[in-house]
C-alpha cells in the first residue's frame, strides 16, 4: 500500500464516516423505528470523531511532505457527451486543516446536543440533519471538482434551512427556514452558472485544470475573461451563505432553530463557506481584480452595515447574528484583499469564538452580573462611535435606519418579492380563468357531472 | 379635546385589562405567583374556564390524558363516581330518556368511555370505511352488553350485527325527528380576529407584531445593545411617534400610512389619542373594554413586561425607563389601525367612510363572520348510536321517545360537554392522590410517637421547600439523635444583602415584604487588604473581560482581536463542552488560587450610618434580633429540648445557560438564595446579648447550644457552612459531627435525586450520584440541571415527629408548627400568611405552566433567546414567552397544593379568616384544605364551604427499612411509605 492509497483511504473516510452514520440512524428511522437518544447522538459523534481522526493523519501525513497536494479520483459521477462530472478529492494545505477543523467542531457540538435535546420530539432528525451537514461540509471542503462542491455546497443548504425550521409547529420558524433557503438558491444560481462556465471552458469540472501548483500559491490556468466571469458568479454565490448585503435579512431569522445549530451555522461552519469556495478557488480571483473589487466593495458595505445594525440590536442572538455578519464581510474583504493565510485563521478564529459564544448565550443573564460583581456596577458598554458627534435628529434618523435592519428587508419585499408574489398569483388567475373557460365548454359539462 | 369621564372610562379599562396580562417582572429575578392570580376572587373550577375563554387557553389537561391516568389506574372508577355524586349539576334522582336512564348513569358511561366527537365528513368516512355500525362497542359492560342482545329484532336472528344495526336505525329515525339546535359562536371584537375570520391569509398582528416587538424591546432593553432608544427617557408613545413620524426610508406595504399617522397624533397624551383611535377604529361603547383587553392580550407578554416596569420601577435591572400600558395601547392601536385600512384595501372590502372611521368596516366584518357549523345529522344519529349502547338503550327504547324526550336525551349529552368532562377528570385525578396522602398521614398515626427525653444530638432547621423532604428523611434516617424542623426560608430575617462579591444589596425576603434594614457582607480584619488586592484584580478583569467580549461583536476591534485572539477560545469551548464537570473545577481552583476564600463577617451591627439601600437602617439592635429568633423559635416549636448542635441551612441553586436559574432558588427569599439569611439567623441566636434578652421573657437558650448556618444548592447538591472557624472548642466536636453527617445525607440525597434523571442509571452509587448531580450544575448543555419545584403537590403544616418515617417523595412542603404552643392561633395566622401564598404562588404556577405548556408556560427551552436582559422570546422575534419552560414542568402532576394542617378545622378557619388572601384561595378551592386533629389521627377536608370528616380507604401502606428500599428502580412519582429507619428506636416497637 502507497502512502497516496493511505492518503485516499482517510480522505475517503473523512466523508464516508459522517455519510455512513446518516444512514445508519436515518434507514431505522425511516423504518419508523428510531434509535434511543443515546445510541443516536453516539453513532453521528463516532462518525465525526473518526472524521476527525482521519483528517488529523492525512495532516500528518502531509506535513512531512511539505503539504503536497494529493489528489484522490474516486470515479465519474456522471457523464454527458464529453463533459463528465468526476468525483475527485483533494488533500492539500487548505482542505486538510480545514476538515479538521469542521469536524472537529461538528464533533463537539454533536456532544453538547445529545445534552441539549434530551426528550425533544425531533431528537432523531436533528441528529441526522447534522450527520448531512456534517457530510456536505466535507465534500465541499474535500473537493477538487465545481460539481463535487456543488454538491456539498447544496448539503449545507438544505441542512441549514431544515434547521432552521426545526421547531416547524411555530410560524415564525417556517417562514424564516423558507427565507434562508430561498435566499440560498437564489444564490446557488451563481455556483450552477459558475459550474457550466467551467466545464465549458476547460470540458470538465475538476479544479486541476482550472489552476496549477498548489495551494496558496496556486496560478490560474484559464483566461483572465473567463476568470473574471467565474469569479463573479462565484462572488454572487458566497454572498447567501455569508449574509452580504442585500441577502443579509435572513441570519437574524435563522435563530430560531435550536441554540446548538445557530452556533455551528451560523457562528462556525455555514457562514463561512462562502469564504471558503473563494479561497479555493484564489488563483482565479488572483487573475479577476474586478472581481475583487466587488468582493471588497460588498464586504466593508456589509460590514459597516452589520455593524451598525448590531448595535441596536437587543436580543442575544440578533446580536451575535450581526456580530457573525460583521466578520463574515470582513473576511470577505480580506479575501478581495487578496490575503491567504489571514482570512483562514480569521476563519478558524471567530468561528471558534463565535460559537462558544452563541453556545452560552442563554448565560447573557449570569456573565452579566459576574461582570457587574467584577465591575462593581452596571457596565459602560456604550463604546465611542463617530455618531456621537452628529446633532440629535441625526443621530435619531441613523437610529431608525439601524433599528429597521438598513430597510434591507423592506426593500427586498417591496423591489423583489412583492412583484414576485403579483406576478406568480396573475399567472394562477391566468391559469383559473383558463381551467374555467375550458369547465365551461359545452359537451364538457357531463363529464364533469357524473 | 376629550371629555374628562371618557377619559376616565379608558383608563378604568385598561387598569382593569392590566390584571390580566401575565404579572412576570424581569426573569433576572424570578418569582413564582399564580399564574391566574387574577381569577383567585372566583372558584377556581369556574375561574379556569373563564380564563381560557377571555385568554385562549387550557383549562385542563387534554381529555385523553386523562383517560390514559384512567386506563393505567392513577385515576379510578370509584373516583369518577365519588366527583359525579358530588357534583352539583347532576342530581341523583334525575333521569332522562323517558325514565330509563339516569343522568348520572350516562354521565358516568360518557366518562370512563370515550365517544368519538368528529366532524359530518370524518363520521361519513368512519361509516363507509368501517363496520363500526354493524357492531356494538367492544368496551360495553357484560350486563349492558346482554341488555342489548336481549332486545334483538324479534324476526331475526339474535346476532350482534342485526342488534347494533338495528339500534343505528333507529338512531336515525330519531335525529329524523329531532329539530337541529343552531348554536353561535362569541363573535370577536378586534377588527383583526374579524378580519382573519373572513380571509384567513390577512392576519394584521402578523404585519404588526414584528414593529412592536422591535419598539418594545429597544425601549425596555437593559444593555444588550450598546446603543439605546433616542428619547425614550420620554416614555414608548412620544419616543416611538417621532421615531417613526420621519418620511425617510422605505416602508412596508401596510405600514405606509403609518408616519402620517403619527404626525397628525403628534404632541397628544397617550390616553387621549387612544380615546381618538377608539373613535377612528368604530368600536361601539359597549364593545370597548373587551377591544381593550384583546388588544392587549394579543402581544401579552410585552404588554405585560411594560406594565412591570410601570408598576415596580424599582424591580428594573438597569434602566428604570418610564413605561405606561397607556402608552402601548395608543401604539398598538395606530398600527392596528393603518395595518386594518391596508388590509380591508387589500380584501376589497369597505374602507374608512367618508368621516374617516371604520365603524362600517366593523359591522361588516361582524356581519360577514361565519356562525359555528353546527353537529350534522349524521354526526348526531352516530353519537346517540354510541351512547345509548353505553347507557343499555335499545332500539325499542330509542323508537318509544317523543321529540322531547329525544331532545332532552340529546341537550344531555351535548352539555355534558369536553370542558365539563375534563373538569369532573380533573377532579378524580385530585382525589386520587388526595386519598392516597389522607390514607397515609391518617395511617402514620399508629406509628408516629412524639420525641421525648433528653434532646437529640442535633437539630436541624431547613426551609420549608419541598426539595429539602428528601435531605431531611435521609438525616432522620441518621437516627433518633437526628430532628428536622422547617420553617419560610428566610428565617424570619428581611433584610437587603449585599455579599462581599455583589456590587449591590438585594432583598432576602418574600416579594410581599419590604425590608427595612441592610446587611453588609465584609472582609475579616486580617484579610482586608488581600480583598482589596483581589477586587483591583476582578475589576481588572472585569474591564478586560467586557471589553473583550463587547470588543469581539464590533467592527474594528472584532477585526483585529477575532483572527488573533479567537482560536484561543477553543480552551473554553472544548473543556466546557466535552470535559463540564472538569472544566468548573479547574475554573474554581484559579479562583481560589487567585484569593476567592476571602475570610468574611457579616456586618450585623445596627450602626449610625444609614443602610446601604436608600431609606433603611443598617444592621439589626438586639432587640430586633431576639424577636427574629424568637420568631423562628416559636414557629418551629422549637422553644424547648434545645440540642447540641442546631443546623440552620437555607438554599439556592446555581447552574449554568439557564436564564430561569433564579426559579430554582428560595421563594421565601424572593427568588433569592437563603444562605446569608441562615448565617445572619446564627450568629444572632448564637450572640450572648441576644439569649440573654430571650431568657428574660423566658426563651432559655443554654450555653451548650450552638447555632451553624449553612445553605443547601439544591442543583449541585453541595453544603456551604459559614463561620466554622469561630465555633468555640467546646462545640467544635460536635459541629463537625453534624457537618460530616450532612455530608453523607448529601450523598444519599443525590441519589434520590437521580431516579427522576434519565441520563442517570437508576442503580447509581451515592458518590457516582453527587458527581452526576454537580457536573448538571456546571454543564452548558444541560436544560435541566435540576427539576425545581416540579412534582409538588402537598404541604403539611404541623410537628414534624407526626410524619417523621413516611416517604413523601420530594412533593411536600414541610412546615413545623406546634398546636400545643400556640393558644390563640397568632402563630397559626402568621405562619400561613408567609407560607399560603408562596407555596400555593409555586404549586399553580407549575399547575398552569403544565396545563397549557404555550399559554401559561414558556414552552420548551431550547429556542429560547434572551431579550434586553428582561426576558426570553422564542426564536428571533416573538412575544415575551412567561410561565415556566417545559423542562422544568414535564414531570410534573398538576394537582392543588394539598395543605394539611396540624390544627382543629375552627382553629384553622379561624386563622385564615385573619389572612385575606389566604382566605380567598381556601373559599374559592385555589389550595385544597384538610385539618389534621391535633390530639387523634381524624382527618376534616374543606368542601364545599366547610370541613368535612375524611372518609379514606384506610389502604395498607407499604413499609419498608429505609428510603432507598422503596425509590431504587423507579422513576415515577411514588407513593407514600413509611421508612423505618427513620423512626428511630422506635421503629423496633414498629417491627414488632
Amino acid at each position: 500500500m502507497t502512502s497516496h492509497d493511505i492518503v485516499a483511504a482517510l480522505v475517503v473516510c473523512q466523508l464516508a464516516a459522517p455519510a455512513a452514520t446518516l444512514v445508519l440512524v436515518g434507514l431505522p428511522a425511516l423504518a419508523g423505528r428510531a434509535l434511543s437518544e443515546q445510541a443516536t447522538a453516539r453513532i453521528v459523534g463516532a462518525g465525526f470523531a473518526a472524521g476527525f481522526l482521519a483528517a488529523l493523519s492525512v495532516l500528518g501525513l502531509l506535513a512531512t511532505r511539505g503539504f503536497t497536494p494529493e489528489i484522490v479520483h474516486s470515479g465519474t459521477w456522471f457523464a454527458v457527451g464529453h463533459h463528465e462530472a468526476t468525483v475527485n478529492l483533494v488533500a492539500d494545505a487548505l482542505s486538510v486543516p480545514y476538515v479538521c477543523f469542521s469536524t472537529g467542531l461538528c464533533w463537539l457540538v454533536n456532544s453538547f446536543a445529545g445534552k441539549y435535546l434530551h426528550r425533544e420530539p425531533g431528537f432523531t432528525r436533528f441528529f441526522i440533519l447534522l450527520a448531512l451537514f456534517g457530510t456536505g461540509m466535507n465534500l465541499m471542503v474535500l473537493s477538487d471538482s465545481i460539481d463535487v462542491l456543488f454538491a456539498g455546497w447544496e448539503f449545507v443548504g438544505i441542512s441549514s434551512a431544515l434547521l432552521i425550521g426545526f421547531f416547524f409547529e411555530r410560524r415564525n420558524a417556517i417562514a424564516a427556514a423558507l427565507r434562508a433557503y430561498t435566499t440560498y438558491r437564489i444564490c446557488d444560481v451563481g455556483l450552477l452558472a459558475a459550474g457550466v462556465l467551467i466545464h465549458r471552458a476547460v470540458g470538465a469540472g475538476d479544479f486541476e485544470r482550472l489552476f496549477g501548483a498548489q495551494w496558496p500559491h496556486s496560478t490560474c490556468l484559464v483566461s483572465a475573461g473567463t476568470a473574471t466571469a467565474v469569479s463573479l458568479l462565484l462572488v454572487f454565490a458566497a454572498l447567501g451563505k455569508t449574509a452580504q448585503v442585500p441577502f443579509s435579512g435572513w441570519l437574524p431569522k435563522a435563530m430560531e432553530g435550536p441554540t446548538p445549530s445557530s452556533a455551528i451555522f451560523y457562528g462556525a461552519l455555514s457562514i463561512h463557506a462562502g469564504a471558503y469556495v473563494l479561497l479555493r478557488c484564489e488563483a482565479l480571483l488572483d487573475a479577476a481584480p474586478l472581481a475583487r473589487a466587488a468582493l471588497v466593495v460588498i464586504g466593508v458595505g456589509s460590514a459597516l452595515h452589520a455593524s451598525l445594525v448590531g448595535r441596536v440590536q437587543t436580543d442575544l442572538k440578533s446580536m451575535l447574528a450581526y456580530a457573525s455578519m460583521t466578520q463574515a464581510s470582513l473576511i470577505l474583504v480580506e479575501i478581495g484583499l487578496g490575503w491567504r493565510v489571514i482570512p483562514l485563521v480569521h476563519v478558524v478564529g471567530h468561528a471558534i469564538l463565535r460559537s462558544l459564544q452563541i453556545l452560552r448565550s442563554p448565560s447573557a443573564l449570569h456573565d452579566r452580573h459576574e461582570l457587574e460583581a467584577a465591575l462593581g456596577g452596571h457596565p459602560d458598554l456604550g463604546s465611542w462611535s463617530p455618531l456621537s458627534w452628529l446633532p440629535a435628529r441625526a443621530q435619531a434618523a441613523v437610529y431608525r435606519i439601524a433599528l429597521e435592519r438598513g430597510f434591507e428587508e423592506m426593500a427586498v419585499t417591496r423591489g423583489v418579492v412583492g412583484p414576485a408574489l403579483r406576478l406568480l398569483e396573475r399567472m394562477a388567475a391566468a391559469e383559473r380563468a383558463w381551467v374555467a373557460w375550458l369547465g365551461e365548454r359545452p359537451g364538457r359539462q357531463e363529464g364533469s357531472r357524473s | 379635546m376629550e371629555s374628562t369621564a371618557r377619559l376616565d372610562e379608558i383608563r378604568r379599562a385598561v387598569e382593569h385589562a392590566a390584571h390580566h396580562l401575565p404579572a412576570q417582572g424581569p426573569i433576572d429575578v424570578f418569582i413564582h405567583h399564580n399564574t391566574l392570580h387574577a381569577f383567585e376572587a372566583e372558584p377556581f373550577e369556574e375561574a379556569v374556564v373563564r380564563a381560557g375563554r377571555l385568554l385562549g387557553t387550557e383549562p385542563f389537561l387534554p381529555e385523553s390524558r386523562y383517560r390514559e391516568e384512567l386506563a393505567r389506574g392513577r385515576i379510578r372508577e370509584a373516583d369518577v363516581e365519588a366527583v359525579l355524586a358530588a357534583d352539583m349539576s347532576c342530581p341523583a334522582e334525575t333521569a332522562v330518556a323517558g325514565g330509563r336512564v339516569l343522568l348520572r348513569d350516562l354521565y358516568r358511561a360518557l366518562l370512563l368511555h370515550a365517544v368519538r366527537e368528529e366532524s359530518d365528513a370524518s363520521v361519513r368516512w368512519t361509516l363507509t370505511e368501517s363496520d363500526v355500525v354493524e357492531r356494538l362497542r367492544p368496551d360495553l359492560p357484560a350486563a349492558v352488553h346482554r341488555r342489548l342482545m336481549a332486545a334483538s329484532p324479534a324476526d331475526g336472528p339474535a346476532d350482534e350485527r342485526s342488534v347494533s344495526s338495528d339500534l343505528w336505525h333507529a338512531c336515525v329515525e330519531a335525529v329524523a325527528v329531532m329539530r337541529s339546535t343552531v348554536t353561535r359562536a362569541a363573535t370577536p371584537v378586534r377588527h383583526r380576529d374579524l378580519l382573519l375570520a373572513v380571509d384567513p391569509t390577512l392576519d394584521t398582528d402578523a404585519l404588526v407584531h414584528p414593529f412592536l416587538i422591535r419598539v418594545c424591546a429597544a425601549f425596555l432593553d437593559q444593555g444588550v445593545a450598546t446603543w439605546a432608544m433616542p428619547g425614550r427617557e420620554r416614555g414608548l408613545w412620544p419616543a416611538v411617534a417621532e421615531l417613526y413620524a420621519g418620511r425617510l426610508g422605505p416602508r412596508e406595504p401596510w405600514s405606509k400610512r403609518l408616519p402620517a399617522a403619527l404626525r397628525a397624533a403628534a404632541g397628544l397624551p397617550a390616553h387621549e389619542y387612544v380615546a381618538r383611535e377608539l373613535d377612528h377604529l368604530g368600536v361601539p361603547p359597549e364593545h370597548r373594554e373587551a377591544f381593550i383587553t384583546q388588544s392587549l392580550l394579543a402581544l401579552r407578554g410585552w404588554a405585560g413586561m411594560i406594565r412591570q416596569f410601570e408598576e415596580r420601577p424599582d424591580r428594573a435591572p438597569v434602566a428604570a425607563v418610564p413605561a405606561r400600558l397607556m402608552d402601548f395601547l395608543a401604539l398598538r392601536l395606530v398600527c392596528d389601525r393603518v395595518a386594518v385600512e391596508w388590509a380591508a384595501r387589500h380584501a376589497g372590502l369597505r374602507g374608512p367612510a367618508a368621516n374617516g372611521t371604520l365603524a362600517g368596516l366593523w359591522w361588516e366584518l361582524r356581519d360577514r363572520h361565519p356562525p359555528r357549523p353546527t353537529t350534522g345529522s349524521v354526526c348526531r344519529a352516530f353519537r346517540l348510536h354510541q351512547v345509548a349502547q353505553l347507557v343499555g338503550l335499545t332500539s325499542h327504547d330509542i323508537r318509544a321517545l317523543d321529540e322531547n324526550e329525544l331532545l332532552r336525551l340529546e341537550h344531555a349529552i351535548a352539555g355534558f360537554d369536553a370542558t365539563t368532562r375534563r373538569r369532573l377528570f380533573h377532579l378524580a385525578y385530585e382525589r386520587r392522590h388526595r386519598i392516597e396522602i389522607l390514607d397515609a398521614l391518617e395511617a402514620h398515626a399508629a406509628v408516629a410517637r412524639p420525641p421525648a427525653g433528653p434532646p437529640p444530638d442535633a437539630q436541624w432547621i431547613f426551609c420549608i421547600d419541598e426539595r429539602c423532604e428528601s435531605f431531611r428523611r435521609h438525616v432522620e434516617e441518621l437516627g433518633d439523635g437526628h430532628e428536622t424542623l422547617g420553617t419560610a426560608g428566610f428565617f424570619a430575617v428581611p433584610m437587603y444583602y449585599r455579599g462581599l462579591d455583589d456590587w449591590h444589596a438585594a432583598p432576602l425576603c418574600p416579594i410581599v415584604m419590604r425590608p427595612s434594614r441592610t446587611v453588609v457582607e465584609v472582609p475579616r480584619d486580617e484579610a482586608v487588604s488581600r480583598h482589596e488586592f483581589r477586587r483591583s484584580l476582578r475589576r481588572r478583569y472585569g474591564q478586560l473581560a467586557g471589553s473583550l467580549s463587547a470588543g469581539s461583536r464590533t467592527l474594528f476591534r472584532g477585526g483585529l482581536f477575532t483572527p488573533i485572539v479567537g482560536a484561543l477560545a477553543a480552551i473554553p469551548l472544548v473543556a466546557r463542552v466535552a470535559f463540564p464537570r472538569l472544566a468548573a473545577r479547574i475554573g474554581r481552583t484559579a479562583a481560589a488560587l487567585a484569593g476567592r476564600r476571602i475570610p468574611t463577617r457579616l456586618d450585623l451591627e445596627r450602626s449610625s450610618e444609614p443602610g446601604l439601600v436608600a431609606g433603611t437602617l443598617s444592621g439589626f439592635d438586639v432587640d430586633e434580633m431576639a424577636g427574629m429568633v424568637r420568631r423562628v423559635l416559636e414557629d418551629t416549636g422549637l422553644t424547648a429540648r434545645l440540642s447540641r448542635v442546631v443546623a440552620v441551612i437555607g438554599h439556592g441553586s446555581s447552574s449554568r445557560n439557564n436564564p430561569h436559574e433564579s426559579a430554582y432558588d428560595c421563594g421565601a427569599c424572593g427568588g433569592g438564595r437563603g444562605g446569608p439569611n441562615a448565617r445572619a439567623f446564627a450568629l444572632m441566636a448564637n450572640d450572648p446579648r441576644v439569649r440573654a434578652r430571650l431568657a428574660v421573657d423566658g426563651l432559655v437558650i443554654r450555653p451548650t447550644t450552638w447555632f451553624l448556618g449553612g445553605m443547601l444548592d439544591t442543583c449541585a447538591t453541595t453544603l456551604t457552612w459559614y463561620d466554622t472557624d469561630t465555633v468555640p472548642a467546646e462545640h467544635r466536636a460536635a459541629v463537625d459531627e453534624v457537618r460530616a453527617a450532612a455530608e453523607r445525607v448529601a450523598a444519599a440525597d443525590a441519589q434520590e435525586r437521580c431516579r427522576r434523571f434519565e441520563t442517570a442509571r437508576l442503580d447509581i452509587t451515592p458518590a457516582a450520584a453527587r458527581a452526576h448531580v454537580e457536573a448538571r450544575s456546571v454543564d452548558l448543555a444541560q436544560v435541566r440541571p435540576e427539576l425545581g419545584h416540579a412534582t409538588n403537590a402537598v404541604c403539611v403544616v404541623g410537628r414534624r415527629w407526626r410524619t417523621r418515617g413516611l416517604f413523601l417523595d420530594r412533593r411536600a412542603f414541610l412546615v413545623s408548627y406546634d398546636p400545643t404552643t400556640d393558644e390563640d392561633g397568632a402563630i397559626l395566622t402568621r405562619t400561613l400568611a408567609a407560607v399560603g401564598p408562596v407555596g400555593a404562588g409555586i404549586n399553580l404556577e407549575y399547575y398552569f405552566s403544565v396545563i397549557d405548556r404555550l399559554g401559561y408556560g414558556s414552552g420548551t427551552k431550547l429556542p429560547h433567546n434572551i431579550t434586553g436582559l428582561i426576558g426570553v422570546m422564542d426564536g428571533h422575534a416573538s412575544d415575551l414567552r412567561t410561565g415556566l419552560p417545559w423542562q422544568m414542568v414535564e414531570i410534573h402532576e398538576p394537582v392543588r397544593l394539598l395543605v394539611v394542617i396540624d390544627a382543629s378545622p375552627e382553629r384553622i378557619l379561624a386563622a385564615a379568616a385573619r389572612v385575606p388572601a389566604v382566605e380567598r384561595m381556601v373559599v374559592n378551592r385555589w389550595i385544597q384544605l384538610v385539618a389534621w386533629d391535633p390530639d387523634g389521627a381524624g382527618l376534616h377536608v374543606f368542601e364545599a364551604g366547610r370541613f368535612v370528616p375524611y372518609q379514606g380507604e384506610r389502604r395498607i401502606q407499604p413499609v419498608v427499612e429505609r428510603s432507598i428500599d422503596w425509590y431504587r428502580g423507579h422513576r415515577e412519582h411514588l407513593p407514600p411509605a413509611r421508612i423505618l429507619a427513620a423512626l428511630g428506636d422506635h421503629a423496633r416497637e414498629v417491627r414488632a
